[in-house]
């Protein structure tokens, strides 16, 4: 009862928010939590620029309870026109900044969050990030880009993955990796991400 | 945890020599017999790349580590397809068991009865261009070997100063031309304490090099289940037609097959190696650990995809077969889903 109550809150406040006219409608409702670029708010992740394939997991997580929001999760479960979704999210997909990818072995001497990223730690069996998110933290295919997310957000999935509240990853990929990483360096790497333009 | 320094101590190999002459890569891929995986044992750790001197010796060190993790730089030049060394000796060739560059550096000049030829250390780095990078290697004395060399050299004497307590010890500065060479020779030098502690022989053996054993299965290795297995654990990341996925334009995960790839010639089209390979190290990450029969099956379909020609081909794929794959455990010039593979087989080495 109380998630409908809200729920009908919410679409009264994006009916006024997302006007703009190159916008499809049917991203126009993510607009007042993700920005009209799927930039992000103070409500909502960054969104744009990851691909479709990730984001559309996402929402299928979200309709599962492998990951939960009470807002998030009543939006994802009102997306159950597929075709209509797949607008949305391509039009998500297309947005985000290019960026300049630091390569790896483009710098050698590194440290701290930076050092993780591109180096991983061997002792602990953790490979580098870029392994899997690329050059300068982009993403592509099944891996988000993590470049200019919210810190606070990329430490919650961090969090969540260690106590086991968010799942959906494939083979647990990436839980497990969370799970090798201590409290500082999840403070650190979100830190590190967020501010890569 | 440190290596059982007994491991790493024993008579030094008499003058082999080092002959350095006709470079023929011909079988320069020849296996490297797996090792049974050390239990218990601290594998060697290298210092860390900080650590990495000042000064003209350090630059070819840290060019040889720029090298190793982004081989791309070559492309077109001595690199004919989309990866990098460090895609298959992972952890920039520092990992156990991933065919690590420490104990490979130890393990040369080393000596092939099949040829009758003692290959250094750069011209098994060559080996690796022609073969797993689909390329040209560059010269023996030109500036990408020297530094690949000076960094895996560094790499093995760094650990082992500091297996030795010998932390503030300076890694010691080597001319290319020993560089080039390896540390399985007379003349390669331990420092100080560690020149007679450290009598080295069984070189080639150091715990941690090259790959683990992994035994046979009951079942022969099978691409019509690897297929499962692949779509189940490995499309996520080489994605399902195999060719990896590029962020920002950089191949960021792998090719498996395909003209992007190893060629047929390469050390990893072999089954057994595949198989070794994928299951102590892939999944990347290691969320999952496969079966030995997973492996083994997986390797065998990745490894009956067609892939860039074997440089020897000279035009016929039965008589390569005979020649060069009479008795490695791969899939050219055998019948798979009613294509003889190696008849398909995209271009070999496409740069001039
Ligand atoms: C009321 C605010 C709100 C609205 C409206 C909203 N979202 Fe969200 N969304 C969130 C929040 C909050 C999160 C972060 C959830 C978490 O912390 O797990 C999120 C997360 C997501 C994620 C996961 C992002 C990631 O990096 O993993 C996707 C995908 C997403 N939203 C898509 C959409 C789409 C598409 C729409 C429009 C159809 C939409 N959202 C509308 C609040 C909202
Ligand atoms: C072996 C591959 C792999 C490696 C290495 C890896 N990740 Fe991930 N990561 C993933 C996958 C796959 C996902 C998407 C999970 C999903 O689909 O729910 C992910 C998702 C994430 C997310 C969630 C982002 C979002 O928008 O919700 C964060 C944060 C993250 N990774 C951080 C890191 C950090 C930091 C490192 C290095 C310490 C790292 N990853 C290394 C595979 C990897
Ligand atoms: C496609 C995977 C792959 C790539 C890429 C690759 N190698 Fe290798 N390399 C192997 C395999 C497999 C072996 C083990 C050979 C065997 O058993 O036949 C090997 C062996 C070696 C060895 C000898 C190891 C030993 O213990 O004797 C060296 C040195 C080497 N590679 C260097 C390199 C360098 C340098 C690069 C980049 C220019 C490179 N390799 C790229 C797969 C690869
Ligand atoms: C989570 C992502 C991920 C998964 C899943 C994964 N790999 Fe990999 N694989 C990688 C990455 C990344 C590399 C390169 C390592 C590096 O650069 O650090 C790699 C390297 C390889 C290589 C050597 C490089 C090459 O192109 O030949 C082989 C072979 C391989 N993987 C096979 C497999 C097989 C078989 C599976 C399934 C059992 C698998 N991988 C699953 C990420 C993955």
């Amino acid at each position: 009862m109380r998630n409908l109550i809200i729920a009908s809150g919410l679409l009264t406040l994006m009916a006024a928010t997302a006007q703009a006219a190159d916008i499809p409608t049917e991203a126009q409702q993510c607009v007042t939590c993700h920005g009209d670029k799927g930039q992000g708010t103070a409500q909502g992740p960054m969104i744009g620029g990851m691909s479709e394939q990730y984001l559309d997991a996402q929402i299928e997580n979200f309709i599962a309870g492998r990951r939960n929001n009470t807002l998030m999760t009543l939006m994802a479960q009102s997306l159950v026109d597929l075709p209509a979704r797949k607008i949305a999210l391509s039009y998500f997909a297309a947005q985000g900044s290019p960026l300049k990818g630091q390569l790896r072995g483009d710098k050698i001497a590194l440290s701290g969050a930076e050092k993780l990223y591109y180096q991983g730690d061997l002792k602990r069996g953790l490979p580098a990030c870029y392994s899997c998110h690329g050059p300068a933290a982009v993403g592509g295919g099944s891996f988000p880009r993590l470049a200019g997310q919210q810190a606070d957000y990329l430490a919650e999935q961090l969090i969540a993955w260690r106590k086991l509240e968010r799942s959906g990853d494939h083979d647990n990929t990436m839980g497990h990796i969370a799970a090798k990483l201590k409290e500082d360096e999840i403070k650190s790497l979100a830190t590190y991400l967020s501010a890569i333009q | 945890m440190m290596i059982k320094k007994a491991l790493l101590a024993l008579t030094l190999l008499g003058g082999t020599g080092v002959a350095m002459a006709d470079t023929y890569f011909a079988d320069m891929q020849e296996e490297i017999p797996p090792q049974p995986k050390a239990t218990n044992l601290g594998y060697f750790a290298p210092r860390d790349l900080s650590e990495i001197p000042k000064g003209a010796f350090g630059d070819k060190i840290r060019k040889g580590y720029e090298l190793f993790v982004n081989t791309q730089q070559l492309n077109g030049r001595s690199v004919g397809n989309q990866l990098n060394c460090t895609n298959c000796h992972l952890d920039a060739g520092a990992k156990a068991y991933a065919a690590p560059m420490w104990a490979a550096y130890l393990a040369y000049p080393a000596f092939r009865k099949k040829n009758n030829h003692v290959n250094t250390f750069a011209e098994r780095v060559q080996g690796c261009f022609n073969f797993s990078m689909n390329g040209k290697a560059p010269a023996i004395d030109s500036p990408e070997l020297v530094a690949i060399s000076a960094y895996s050299y560094w790499l093995l004497m760094g650990g082992l100063l500091d297996m030795f307590g010998m932390q503030k010890t300076a890694v010691p500065e080597l001319s290319d031309t020993a560089l080039q060479q390896g540390g399985n020779i007379d003349d390669f030098k331990l420092p100080g304490p560690l020149s007679d502690k450290v009598k080295l022989d069984k070189r080639g053996q150091m715990p941690g090099r090259a790959f683990a054993k992994l035994d046979k299965t009951d079942q022969a290795p099978s691409p019509e289940r690897g297929a499962k297995i692949y779509a189940e654990h490995c499309a996520l990341c080489h994605a399902e037609d195999g060719q990896g996925i590029k962020m920002a334009d950089v191949t960021v995960l792998p090719p498996l097959w395909g003209a992007q790839s190893y060629n047929w010639g390469a050390g990893m089209h072999r089954v057994n190696t595949a198989a070794t390979f994928i299951y102590e190290n892939m999944p990347l990450g290691k969320a999952v650990q496969l079966k030995p029969q997973e492996a083994w099956d997986v390797a065998a379909y990745i490894n009956s995809r067609e892939r860039p020609q074997d440089p020897r081909f000279e035009g016929d794929v039965a008589a390569t077969a005979k020649q060069y794959h009479a008795d490695d455990d791969g899939f050219y010039g055998k019948e798979v889903e009613g294509e003889i593979l190696g008849t398909k087989a995209f271009p070999a080495t496409t740069v001039k």
